[in-house]
């Protein structure tokens, strides 16, 4: 099919001049609006259509699909310093992240992320070019029951999410997958628990909830404990030199994560926040030390960040070889090649290898200079860590509040936050987890709705998740996963 | 460390200032519109019933995009904004806002608020009709000055190229023996357009329309079912079908348009008027301002929708999207989207939806 051709093809267009400089340009907006809460890379996407007019087709894709990984790649940064993630790919990599920063670890945390990203982004590209073509019918192989049974896969890890009680971590499941059901219902068109207000018809937007848990209830912590003297080292930003040890604990996640999170990425509609949140539960599940993750590991912050870089050029695969986007991000890209004349679809890798394999090149390139870009600036990002504690407070908060606006101009909203911040900050005081809440949050309206897809589709025949083979697959290996503790947990009674 | 602190400071007094300006902008915009509004009711009353287009607009145009970036609306709304300033139809300055929430409720509640304000114009499609039929927005089509309708865009029913029919009038004739055994799928949900254009349809063919599954699978959930085999057919816009039938994957059994669409492999879908199925469906576009637009700006902007629409920048966008033309001034526009509104409510009566 005179692939090789194209591959050649695609790295002459990416190492030309342009697109080498707009490569630059992409990534490095992408890595600005990443750490900037709620300016995602849907806006500025779309924000950018309409200067690349006049433009290559070839380099304004490139540019975009730039601007779409850098901001996975930096919207770590946030969550590490500030328990704020900016992107919903990037709530897991809070949970280890933002407890190393805290314990005077910040610069190793930002330096780990930037090598796990860098490793995602690469493989995941090697994957993409040698897979692409192959992978189009893996990206359709998944109906609503295999959805389905991917998804309580995802919801066994709840007690795996949390420390303590295992009931508590399940009552905040339960309230986190209530949420979610706030809305017009898809499969119905009926309104759920709107109370008539049309603010809530699209339902509560994950950065709301997002920044209410983690960021707004973390301020509120930090008000309340001034004299706590666990935070002293929270200024210290630490070396950014990773020992051996790092690297080696670092390797395992990488190399396992790149492929996982490549995989569900190139599912359409799972993409880069399940990946992530998938990525940190298998490495918890397999690590000798579950005990260590969400106190600051070194493997608890490199999946999930594997993961979602991995998964961001993942879903390239449904949208370059099937021109079905996965996500909103890619639905905007694909708006985005209509305007340039480009019809992404199954022809697109023989008719314009140019641009195929050109945009799959230019990641490459894309993903050293996001490494090259970030590393240098970690002492500059992580400073942030040094403003007094009164001043970096107001404006967790402030940065908070400005990214729920921006997404949707809505004071409502607003309110949202503070509410969601309240409730955070009640979890927290009678330690209910906050991560369950926003696992069932993410994953729940994904389980609910392939649920009823299914039975719809089998008129009401709960077997159609058997017969699926990969339904099957998948509900049997979150059997296991759901038996296997417990078997653990009752051989080590029997042991003492 | 100062300077990184001050670096900081800035760039947050930036955004604010840029936030504070929107705002600050907007009540600009409200002030004038008011200032407008007493003048414009000043010169009605003068000149009486002259409708000519003497009125010009002296400020910004805002156009407001019911949805979030990228979408069809947006997609619309800049495009026409675009061309309105490029080709020196509209001097004034044109600015698209994205205004999402409630699939279009929220926005129109907002452009309600700003009664006779001819700076304030939003896209809208049929959704303007659905959603306020299932009882999502308190506010429809009748509650707005319709201004030009610009373009046109028309459903297809696909299903896989391995599929036992081969027309639309094969499928139909098997839903109207089981129509159980056949699983729809589409992007919105039930009551809303990807599900009614299909049910009008199949109601003119004879389909007992409630008995229809109809599955809804946002974020291109509906192509990758129909390809692996989840579901039957797919309701979708002809255009997202295009790709895949050059790949062979799909056929499309039937399209919505009163005539066969030009283009290659468009020209090659049949329409389901031609194999004997007496209905179509139109996913038509176009521009609304709030209520009681004064008619003097209502007037001028019809003349100017009607410029965009003939200009040959505006015809390359539609060849571009595959966007059909199909312009109506303001008062054909009111007419066709109260039938339109009669014709659904019926349907959507019978299947027991909305309220």
């Amino acid at each position: 099919m005179g692939s090789l051709e194209g591959i050649i093809t695609g790295f002459q267009t990416a190492f030309s001049f342009e697109a080498i400089l707009f490569v630059l340009i992409g990534v490095f907006v992408g890595t600005i609006i990443g750490m900037l809460p709620g300016l995602g890379p849907i806006s500025a996407i779309a924000i950018m259509i309409p200067m690349t007019f006049g433009m290559e087709p070839s380099v304004a894709l490139i540019m975009m699909a730039g601007v779409y990984y850098g901001a996975i790649f930096g919207g770590s940064t946030s969550s590490i310093l500030l328990n704020a993630p900016g992107v919903s790919g990037t709530v897991a990599t809070a949970f280890d992240g933002y407890p190393m920063a805290q314990q005077g670890k910040a610069g190793k945390a930002l330096a780990i992320v930037a090598i796990a990203s860098f490793v995602g982004g690469t493989v995941s590209v090697v994957l993409l070019m040698l897979l692409a073509p192959a992978l189009s019918s893996v990206a359709i192989s998944f109906g609503p029951p295999a959805y389905f049974a991917l998804m309580v896969l995802g919801f066994t890890a709840i007690a795996s999410l949390s420390e303590g009680s295992t009931i508590k971590a399940l009552i905040s499941a339960v309230a986190g997958f209530m949420v979610v059901t706030i809305g017009i219902d898809a499969q119905t068109g009926t309104q759920r628990f709107t109370f008539g207000s049309i603010n809530l018809l699209d339902g509560i937007d994950f950065l709301v909830i997002a920044l209410g848990l983690f960021a707004i209830a973390e301020v509120c912590t930090l008000v309340l404990n001034r004299k706590d003297n666990t935070m002293k080292n929270f200024h210290n930003i630490g070396s950014l030199r990773l020992s051996k040890q790092d690297f080696k604990e670092m390797s395992g996640p990488m190399s396992r994560q790149s492929l996982l999170g490549f995989i569900i990425g190139v599912l359409p509609g799972a993409g880069a926040t399940i990946a992530s949140f998938i990525a940190y539960i298998t490495e918890k599940r397999i690590s000798k030390k579950p005990e260590e993750f969400g106190k600051g590991s070194v493997k608890g912050l490199a999946a999930p960040e594997t993961a979602n870089n991995a998964a961001t050029s993942g879903s390239f695969v449904p949208l370059l070889s099937l021109g079905i986007p996965g996500s909103g991000t890619t639905a905007v890209m694909l708006g985005a090649f209509l305007v340039m004349g480009v019809q992404p679809g199954p022809m697109l890798m023989t008719e314009r290898p140019e641009i195929f394999w050109g945009v799959i090149a230019s990641m490459y390139i894309g993903n050293v200079f996001l490494l090259i870009l970030n590393l240098p600036l970690i002492p500059y990002f992580a400073k942030v860590l040094k403003i007094p504690r009164p001043m970096l407070i107001s404006l967790v908060v402030v940065f908070s509040m400005i990214g729920v606006y921006a997404v949707s101009f809505n004071t409502f909203d607003l309110y949202m936050l503070l509410l969601f911040g309240a409730i955070g900050f009640i979890m927290r005081l009678f330690s209910f987890p906050a991560p369950p809440f926003i696992l069932a949050f993410i994953l729940g309206g994904m389980l609910e709705q392939s649920f009823r897809q299914s039975l719809t589709i089998s008129n009401g025949d709960l077997s159609i998740f058997i017969t699926n083979p990969i339904s099957c697959a998948l509900l049997i290996l979150s059997l296991l996963s759901f038996a296997f503790p417990l078997y653990g947990q009752l051989r080590k009674k029997k042991v003492s | 460390m100062k300077k990184y602190l001050l670096a900081l400071v800035v760039l947050l007094a930036l955004i604010l200032a840029a936030c504070g300006d929107n705002g600050a902008d907007d009540e600009a915009v409200e002030a004038d519109a008011e200032a407008t509004e007493t003048e414009s009711s000043d010169a009605t009353e003068s000149e009486s019933s002259e409708t000519a287009s003497d009125w010009e607009p002296e400020e910004a145009i805002e156009f407001i995009a019911p949805a979030g970036a990228g979408g069809g609306w947006d997609t619309t709304a800049r495009m026409a904004a675009q061309v309105f300033s490029e080709e020196g139809i509209i001097d004034q300055p044109i600015g698209v806002v994205n205004m999402e929430g409630g699939g279009g409720a929220e926005a129109w509640a907002h452009v309600a608020g700003f009664e006779g304000n001819p700076y304030k114009i939003f896209v809208s499609s049929p959704p303007i009709i659905f959603v306020p039929l299932n009882g999502q927005s308190e506010y429809g089509h009748e509650d707005f000055t319709p201004l030009a309708n610009i373009i046109a865009d028309y459903a297809a029913f696909a299903v896989r190229a391995d599929a036992k029919w081969d027309s639309i009038t094969e499928l139909f004739e098997d839903m109207k023996e089981d129509p159980e055994s056949i699983t729809v799928v589409g992007a919105s949900s039930p009551g809303s357009m990807d599900h009614m254009q299909f049910v009008q349809i199949a109601k003119a063919a004879g389909v007992d329309i409630t008995k229809i599954r109809y599955v809804s699978a946002q974020d291109g959930g509906g192509m990758t079912q129909l390809l692996n085999g989840s579901v039957d057919v797919y309701s979708t816009g002809v255009a997202e079908t295009v790709e895949q039938v050059r790949a062979g994957n799909i056929k499309v059994l039937g399209i919505t348009s009163e005539e066969r669409l030009e283009g290659e492999v468009l020209e090659d879908f049949p329409t389901v008027k031609e194999q004997g199925i007496d209905e179509t469906f139109v996913n038509w576009r176009g521009f609304f301002g709030p209520p009681n637009m004064p008619p003097e700006a209502v007037a001028y902007y019809e003349t100017k929708f009607k410029e965009l629409s003939d200009s040959d920048a505006f015809a390359e966008i539609r060849s571009q999207f595959g966007w059909d033309e199909f312009y109506m001034n303001s008062e054909e526009y009111s007419k066709f989207l109260d039938e339109q509104k009669e014709v659904l409510a019926e349907l959507m009566d019978e299947l027991g939806l909305g309220n």
